[in-house]
């Protein structure tokens, strides 16, 4: 009997246990420790957020499905990892701690960590929506509380007065930037669709060196005889939009209508708001490691952002010696070969984008995006080399490195049948390989963008094929990460 | 907004703003992106195996 435990029930976390389920034999055991009792499809938060779908309607609860699927599901917070056991019995085990407080050890021959990100609100003074004046997408309650706020502001719009909107990321580390560039357009929209848009000044404030850069160094597109850098599409979109931008930033503190941020030039400077959604950065959740004697191993398994090491190569060489080939491709512990990371939990070797200080020696650059498509595929990589490992083989079987796969994403820049808009992008490879594809590090011909209705049918067509996926409805198989 | 910045930006022509939401060519794109995607996530699922 093989006992398979997966820590988180997000993307790749449920994509794992799922999967694993289904390839492994009956007399094996699939467990998910999550702490949440639902799922949520993060995606479709933005349109929660600018109060277009209920919080209802990208959630679902686990319980019901794990229970129809044979997968055990313990709704608590996973601790500590004792990879080797305890004195006296070397089977390793998991420490999880239940709403309550009381702990529960769950025994595994194969762990998957898929924790996912902790929101480090705390990173920046007065930022989000808990202990701060800033508001937040990341949880579908933070959603709904901002969808409420913004009904707030159309109604003072509504009688006449002006409300600045600052939308982006919190910190000169956040990655993400994706989802604020899908929630600015929305909200755009949206205030359009409500009739109050003259009223609105609404600004984007990034910690990317250039518009598009979204974590990944940007992307070039083959568009009308050019090869054309993403912030070009990106910043007419912006113009098209009378959206404003500020790039290059660091917000090192919110304040009740005010942001105050660096650039990369050093200088400080503040940007007045009526309503913010800034994005934390992001950290491992904290796991700590515990070896056989007691001896906590957390610096020997995870990186200081409590990112959990794999195959990657971590050696710190300068940007220009960034490869490919640093990039994990089994997810495996380095020491702990029935150990695995998949999603955000597994700690990147190094930025995509180029890493970039202001004179005052504070970090400004994106952190790589590893969300949506890449994680599930991850996710599903790690479930097949578990259960092939569980039938016998010594290696790792399977391999997802970001450095070979592209990932195909649908950007919502309005949401209507009719007049709605998104951009469709596909990026091929994730991390650029510049041996492989110079001069600009990708496959240009696999590498595209345009923006229009059919986007938008596309969001919303993977909006509900993604659920009924997550949901383990008949025929979930044969809908692709 | 500052001026500076939207002179200096790529702006849409009339046309490409209408074809954007003009649903015979969208319903067309639709067919075209889809295939797009589908040949990147077949590309990419080709990554799973290796040697081991």
């Amino acid at each position: 009997m093989t006992r398979v435990v997966v820590l988180g029930a997000g993307i790749a976390g449920h994509t794992a246990a799922a999967f694993t389920r289904s390839w492994l034999g009956r007399g094996d055991t699939v467990t998910v420790i999550s702490p949440r009792p639902d799922y949520n499809w993060v995606p479709s938060n933005i349109w929660v957020g600018v109060g277009l779908m209920k919080a209802s309607k990208v959630t679902f609860p686990l319980a019901p499905v794990y229970e129809r699927a044979g997968i055990e599901f313990v709704q608590a917070s996973a601790r500590e990892l004792h990879p080797e056991g305890r004195d006296g019995d070397s089977t390793p085990y998991v420490t999880a701690e239940f709403g309550d407080g009381r702990r529960t050890g769950v025994r595994y021959d194969f762990l998957i960590n898929a924790t996912g990100p902790s929101l480090r609100f705390d990173k920046t003074p007065g930022l989000g929506p808990e202990d701060g004046h800033s508001l937040s997408v990341c949880l579908p309650d933070h959603a709904a509380q901002t969808a409420a706020a913004l009904d707030e502001e159309v109604e003072r719009m509504r009688r006449g007065e002006r409300r600045k909107f600052l939308v982006g990321v919190g910190h000169g580390t956040c990655t993400c930037e994706g989802a604020a560039f899908e929630y600015i357009v929305n909200l755009e929209f949206e205030l359009r669709n409500r009739g109050v848009r003259d009223k609105a000044e609404i600004t984007w404030i990034t910690n990317e060196y250039e518009l598009g850069d979204f974590g990944m160094g940007g992307m070039h597109l083959k568009r009308a005889g050019y090869i054309t850098p993403s912030s070009v599409f990106n910043a007419s979109l912006f113009a098209e939009r009378g959206i404003d931008w500020i790039t290059r930033a660091h917000i090192h503190q919110v304040e009740p209508g005010r942001a105050l941020y660096e650039t990369l030039d050093g200088s400080r400077r503040e940007q007045e708001f009526d309503f913010a959604m800034l994005l934390p950065p992001f950290s491992g959740v904290g796991l700590k490691a515990i070896d056989r004697a007691g001896a906590d191993i957390t610096e020997r398994m995870f990186m200081p952002n409590a990112f959990m090491r794999v195959d990657a190569d971590y050696t710190a060489r300068p940007h220009e010696e960034w490869k490919a080939a640093d990039w994990p491709r089994t997810y495996q512990s380095p020491d702990y070969g029935n150990v695995f990371a998949a999603g955000i939990a597994f700690a990147p070797p190094h930025a995509i984008s180029v890493p970039r200080k202001s004179p005052n020696g504070t970090v400004i650059a994106p952190a790589p995006p590893r969300t949506g498509m890449p994680s599930a595929m991850i996710a599903k990589a790690v479930a097949r080399s578990i259960v092939d490992m569980a039938g016998g083989a010594r290696e790792p079987t399977h391999s997802a490195s970001m450095a070979e796969m592209g990932a195909a994403c649908v950007a919502s820049a309005g949401a209507n049948p009719f007049t709605g808009t998104a951009a469709s992008m596909t990026v091929f490879p994730i991390v650029p390989d510049y041996d492989l594809y110079p001069p600009y590090g990708r496959d240009v011909k696999r590498t595209f963008g345009e923006i229009g209705l059919a986007g938008h049918w596309i969001k919303i067509l993977l909006h509900h094929m993604f659920l009924h996926k997550a949901r383990l409805r008949p025929g979930w198989r044969l809908i692709p990460e | 907004m500052d001026t500076d910045k939207t002179e200096y930006v790529t702006n849409p022509t009339r046309p490409t703003l209408f074809m954007r939401t003009f649903l015979p060519y969208q319903a067309w794109r639709f067919a075209v992106i889809n295939l797009k995607m589908i040949e990147i996530i077949r590309r990419s699922h080709k990554t799973e195996t290796t040697d081991a």
